[in-house]
């Protein structure tokens, strides 16, 4: 990353540390207040500080990080220096970017557009609710998507910490890379990969049973038996019309991607994609969503889309899900490597209780933690996710290790029985954005302080 | 159903659950541990588990219920949970004789991981699906009879014989433990003869008060 990038990722960061502020601080914005949850994450986080991050000393940093997400962010390794400056800076940075330009967009358009975030489920825990996004960062993220070609670097330092609902879409297929981000080869190269993924329809899906192999009949019936068990708690991806699409769209990417076919949990991986491109087409929160607004040309434009991103997505993590699923294990492995590295008392009380990581893990690293957080929750990560990129599955092993320090003082009270019974449901159930966006600033400190420390690690 | 305190148990048993995917064995297990049931419960990612007691010839059974994904991919993963395991329920549905079919793959698979002397009872789960049964009982009935092992008729969905199979399977397990107690203290096996040795992973050596954390 170059200097003028790394001034502008602070500034980045520093938004979002002022976003989540001004979450806690909702009342201001005519917010319901909510009390952090007794479950809720209550991360020292100046125990983390201290073994990591030489700047602590300096008060403002000290505030900053203590504040919200990842102020030391950009610094990256340089770590404590880092948070010290930016946390220094912060009042400046937000006068800064209140007067930054609003790139050709009018109030309306603007207010229209944090309106829309906000009405995502009705203010209180909607399906896709997201709380509203600071006008000037619904700003900042149209100047980016108007320019010609759309500088990715600085889409991705924006979508860190959150894009708004009605830009999903568009920007997620961007930062997977499944657009082009030239504006004037969109339209063509989105034509042209539906147009290959509605062919691929008859070549593998459309056929009679009798002409499948046995690996292929094997690979149909465990997505059938998966499809219905597919986010459960999201009535609208049960309609027909939905169902059919998802068994259509995993037997496909299973047929196309052999060396691990399909694997369950790859279904919970589509639904964030599924919930944001069907929002383009469908009015107003997702449990007033009709499936009769849907007709089959338009269902099958999401589906490709949804495939397109679910390969560039899984890309990365292929042995993730190949036999033995060496990605995953290696991932365990490191998480639990970092939470022995950062927080011993906790690694210690779970290995002296023979709680061993995979028990719990491996579903957090098989599902990208979906299935441990609440569906609006599962699309706030996937912004972060995408944003990463490619090194998003790096990102997860920090993050898996921050989730499970958020109940350290929990964890270290409990015995073998009741451990794994809490691991393996946690209670996030009530959890909204700011638990999210601390753990993912937790996270991102942790990166930052053992991220080179753990590059030993991170070979094989 | 009432529940006696976790701490307080004579033996501790471990029982595995396995078998294809969907055929209920989520559901078995929170029937039994929570009367619970659920017709959209998630995949089983891995593994997960549960516990429950119950009374066996007046003493108190503690069982520790390891429930495993059901696809073939996490097998290499989930197999490590067989090791210490004195018991193991195979489900298959009725509805699907694919499930029943793959019987056979799942005791290979115990046989390459699990303890030799395993006690394994095998379930038709779904048995309220009548009009749709694929697998008749007395076939499945011969196949344990070749095979030596208990057989079993449920649905976790009426809460039929759930409480049966798991009674079942843990009582069969404690006589065998307290019969080999018994002989042990009569005439003491040699370290080596092990065929009939039961793991039952140190549940009783102090006398049946244990805390958990038996598996390995």
């Amino acid at each position: 990353m170059t200097g003028a990038n790394e001034d502008k990722g602070k500034v980045a960061k520093l938004q979002t540390l002022l976003r989540t502020t001004s979450s806690r601080l909702s009342g201001r914005l005519g917010l319901p207040t909510r009390k952090q949850s007794e479950d809720g994450p209550d991360l020292p986080i100046a125990r983390v500080s201290e073994e990591g991050m030489p700047g602590r000393g300096d008060g403002a940093a000290e505030d900053a990080v203590a504040a919200g997400p990842g102020v030391t962010g950009l610094g990256g390794a340089a770590g404590g220096g880092a948070a010290g400056a930016a946390g220094g800076t912060a009042g400046g940075a937000f006068d800064g970017n209140g007067s930054l330009g609003a790139g050709g967009l009018t109030r309306e358009q603007l207010a229209a557009a944090v309106a829309a975030a906000a009405a995502g489920g009705g203010g209180g825990g909607g399906l896709m609710h997201q709380a509203p996004i600071p006008e000037h960062r619904v700003r900042k993220f149209h100047k980016l998507l108007q320019e010609p070609v759309v500088d990715l670097d600085a889409l991705r330092e924006l979508s860190w910490s959150g894009v708004p609902l009605t830009l999903r879409p568009q920007v997620w297929r961007l930062l997977s890379g499944y657009l082009p981000p030239a504006k004037s080869r969109q339209a063509h190269t989105l034509a042209r990969r539906r147009r290959e993924y509605a062919d691929m329809v008859p070549e593998y899906y459309d056929i009679p049973h009798e002409e499948r192999s046995e690996d292929e009949v094997a690979a149909y019936r465990q997505v059938a038996v998966d499809v219905p068990r597919t986010a459960p708690n999201v009535p609208f991806f049960h309609e027909p019309i939905i169902q059919e699409s998802l068994q259509r769209l995993l037997y496909i990417w299973g047929i196309r991607h052999p060396a691990s076919g399909y694997v369950q949990g790859m279904n919970d991986l589509v639904t964030p994609f599924l919930a944001v491109f069907l929002a383009e087409h469908l009015p107003g929160p997702m449990e007033g969503w009709g499936a009769a607004a849907l007709n089959e040309s338009v269902m099958l434009e999401v589906e490709a889309d949804c495939y397109w991103c679910l390969c560039k997505l899984i890309e990365g993590i292929q042995d993730h899900y190949t036999y033995a699923q060496p990605g995953i294990q290696r991932a365990v492995f490191r998480i639990k490597e970092l939470v022995r590295r950062c927080e011993a008392e906790v690694s210690d009380h779970l290995d002296s209780e023979n709680v061993d990581f995979i028990q719990f893990a491996l579903r957090w690293v098989n599902c990208l933690l979906v299935r441990e957080l609440p569906f609006c929750l599962a699309l706030r990560l996937w912004d972060t996710y995408l944003a990463e990129g490619t090194g998003f599955s790096e990102f997860l092993i920090y993050l898996s290790a921050a989730f499970l320090l958020s109940w350290r003082d929990r964890l270290t009270r409990l015995e073998f029985q009741d451990l794994i019974l809490f691991l393996q449901r946690l209670p996030t159930a009530d959890w909204s954005e700011p638990q999210l966006e601390r753990v993912l600033s937790e996270a991102f400190i942790l990166r930052s302080s053992y991220g080179d420390a753990q590059s030993h690690l991170r070979q094989g | 159903m009432s529940h006696k305190p976790d701490d307080d148990y004579d033996y501790l048993f471990k029982v595995v659950l396995i078998g294809d995917s969907g055929v209920g064995k989520s559901n078995l297990l929170s029937r039994f541990t929570r009367n619970e049931f659920s017709l959209e419960s998630k995949s089983t990612i891995g593994v997960e588990f549960a516990t429950r007691s119950i009374q066996v010839d007046g003493k108190t059974i503690k069982a520790q219920i390891w429930d495993t994904a059901g696809q073939e991919r996490y097998r290499a993963i989930t197999s490590a949970y067989y090791r210490g395991a004195v018991g193991a329920l195979l489900v298959y549905d009725i509805t699907k004789s694919v499930t029943f079919e793959n019987v056979e793959r799942w005791l290979k698979e115990l046989r390459d991981h699990a303890d030799s002397n395993i006690v394994i009872m095998l379930v038709g789960n779904k048995s309220d699906l009548k009009h749709l049964r694929d697998v008749q009982t007395e076939v499945a009935q011969a196949f344990c009879e070749r095979e030596g092992l208990s057989f079993i008729e449920t649905s976790a969905l009426e809460s039929t014989n759930v409480e049966k199979a798991f009674q079942q399977i843990l009582t069969e397990i404690y006589h065998i433990v307290s019969k080999k107690v018994l002989d042990s203290e009569d005439n003491r096996p040699k370290i080596g003869e092990g065929r009939d040795v039961i793991v039952i992973d140190n549940a009783h050596d102090d006398g049946g008060k244990k805390k958990g954390g038996c598996c390995s």
